[in-house]
């Protein structure tokens, strides 16, 4: 296990095609064709049956297309088996064992997992990472909705509101092991990746709310808006309220909060300049 | 394992290479391009990579638009009402309208502004008052030398732009040749206006030149 976590990516990638060619050499070739229609795919439109290649496989640096396919639905596979292992997560948690079992339901073996961090951070991470794009699809939609006239524009602070709420809500299913989760994401090794992922998704809010600022507020907005995120996260892991009542409406103060935030830097910034033209005027006077 | 080592980069080259058109078509939005390059490798997409650019073309351009824009002000601070003015005024217009081309560039590429705005709003100022307070010559003195920096900056960039794809970037291509063109006109002016004559031109320029470079440096990377 420790010399597979000191493999850097090309490696793992060809240990990974090695597992896989093993795999589907032991059994038939049916299941990996049958996971198409697996519900929990999350590419169904780049989705291609996994072609075994016909020849001996001497090398990657050979010329055919069959080798970027192959390639390529390696990942794609890797990411079906983390997302049929999230059925598991609520039984097992965010484990090695959750993903043994989805790559159990994909017709594999569960050497399969062999592939992942034995911590579960890819898991995690791919969880988090799908969440982000279902959130980016439906704040899209909104939009479109909004721009063909079909719904009316929300309010700013209803509208981070609005986003925030539906993507925790995506956490409620694994609620119960999700504090496990974000502990995962704290170890060092996977900071970049989860703040990478945290601040797309914060990011993406703002730009859908309409933000157009290109001063420093652009920072301020985000860094206020993942405060109240994260805020409202670590609530809700804690609120065993009837569907997260208490949770939505801290969320709805802390969004009014920021909201007022915004307003107080105004009024304070418009007293300051008061003030300023008040002693500049004064200087004038008695200078004169 | 000198063999496999030798392997290795040809085996990483080839992948990525290969891989790179389908990437960003497969994958978008499955992985961020950090959280890939963190667990399964550094995927360089022409789509990442070509984001990669513009970012830093726009980021780096609206912060020196915007330090322009305070130099000026600072400058029209000192001798808005000398005879220099109207020259003066005429060219912080022309950067006012840059400035404005950039915000619009920037919400439309969703690109982040750089961290050292508030830093550049001061610095910026302070240069362009205090070369003011030279008199107008040393004023003079401060346009040509971060023109001169600035038409280098953006020919560079078109330079860049150029070899990277020159059909894909021809809108941004044709905005930074016209302010180029802009900023080469200021520099021409400010050259016309005794700029040379300034009290330890030489030198001036060169420190001027110097913190124009770190300050391009520092903001396409923060």
């Amino acid at each position: 296990a420790v010399a597979r976590c000191q493999l850097s990516p090309p490696w793992r990638a060809l240990q990974a095609s090695a597992v896989l060619r093993r795999v589907s050499d032991e059994q038939k070739k049916e299941p990996l064709a049958s996971s198409s229609q697996q519900q929990f795919d999350s590419h169904p439109a780049d989705h291609q049956p996994e072609q075994e290649p016909q020849g001996p496989r001497p090398s990657y640096t050979g010329q055919g297309g069959q080798e970027s396919e192959d390639y390529e639905s390696e990942e794609q596979l890797q990411h079906r088996i983390l997302t049929a292992a999230l059925e598991f997560v609520p039984e097992h948690g965010w484990t090695a064992e959750a993903i043994a079992e989805g790559a159990k339901t994909l017709g594999l073996s569960v050497a399969a997992a062999g592939m992942f961090h034995s911590d579960g951070s890819e898991l995690i991470l791919h969880f988090v990472s799908q969440c982000n794009t279902k959130l980016s699809e439906l704040l899209e939609q909104e939009q479109k909705l909004v721009q063909l006239g079909e719904a009316e524009k929300k309010p700013t602070d209803q509208f981070l509101r609005d986003a925030v709420e539906a993507r925790l809500r995506m956490l409620i299913p694994y609620i119960e092991k999700w504090p496990q989760a974000l502990s995962i994401l704290l170890l060092p090794h996977n900071i970049p990746s989860s703040l990478n992922l945290l601040t797309s998704m914060i990011d993406d809010i703002w730009h859908y709310a309409g933000d157009q600022s290109t001063d420093f507020n652009w920072y301020t907005r985000r860094a206020v808006l993942t405060g109240v995120y994260n805020t409202t996260e670590l609530v809700m892991i804690q609120d065993s309220s009837p569907d997260f009542e208490d949770t939505w409406r801290f969320l709805e103060n802390r969004v009014a909060d920021a909201m007022n935030m915004g307003n107080t830097a105004n009024q304070v910034q418009s007293t300051g300049e008061a003030v300023v033209q008040g002693l500049m005027g004064a200087a004038v006077t008695v200078s004169s | 394992m000198e063999v496999a080592a030798a392997v290795a980069p040809a085996v990483r080259r080839s992948l990525w290479q290969r891989r790179a058109p389908r990437c960003a078509a497969g994958l978008q939005g499955s992985w961020p391009r950090a959280a890939r390059r963190g667990t399964l490798g550094i995927c360089s997409t022409p789509a990442g990579h070509g984001k990669a650019v513009v970012d830093r073309v726009i980021r780096v351009d609206h912060a020196g638009e915007y330090g322009a824009n305070r130099i000026y002000a600072g400058q029209m601070a000192v001798l808005g009402r000398s005879s220099a003015g109207p020259v003066i005024q005429q060219m912080w217009n022309q950067e006012k309208d840059h400035l404005k081309k950039f915000n619009e560039l920037m919400v439309a590429y969703r690109v982040r502004p750089t961290v050292l705005l508030p830093f550049w709003n001061v610095a910026g100022f302070v240069l362009g008052a205090g070369t003011a307070l030279l008199g107008k010559k040393g004023a003079m003195a401060c346009t040509v030398a971060v023109e001169e920096s600035i038409s280098d900056h953006y020919n560079s960039q078109i330079r860049t732009l150029m070899e990277e794809d020159p059909e894909k970037y021809k809108e941004l291509l044709q905005i930074i040749k016209q302010f180029r063109d802009d900023e080469r006109e200021h520099h021409d002016i400010g050259l016309e206006h005794g700029a040379e004559a300034a009290p330890a031109y030489s030198i001036l320029k060169t420190a001027i030149q110097l913190g124009c470079k770190a300050a391009i440096f520092l903001s396409e990377r923060i």
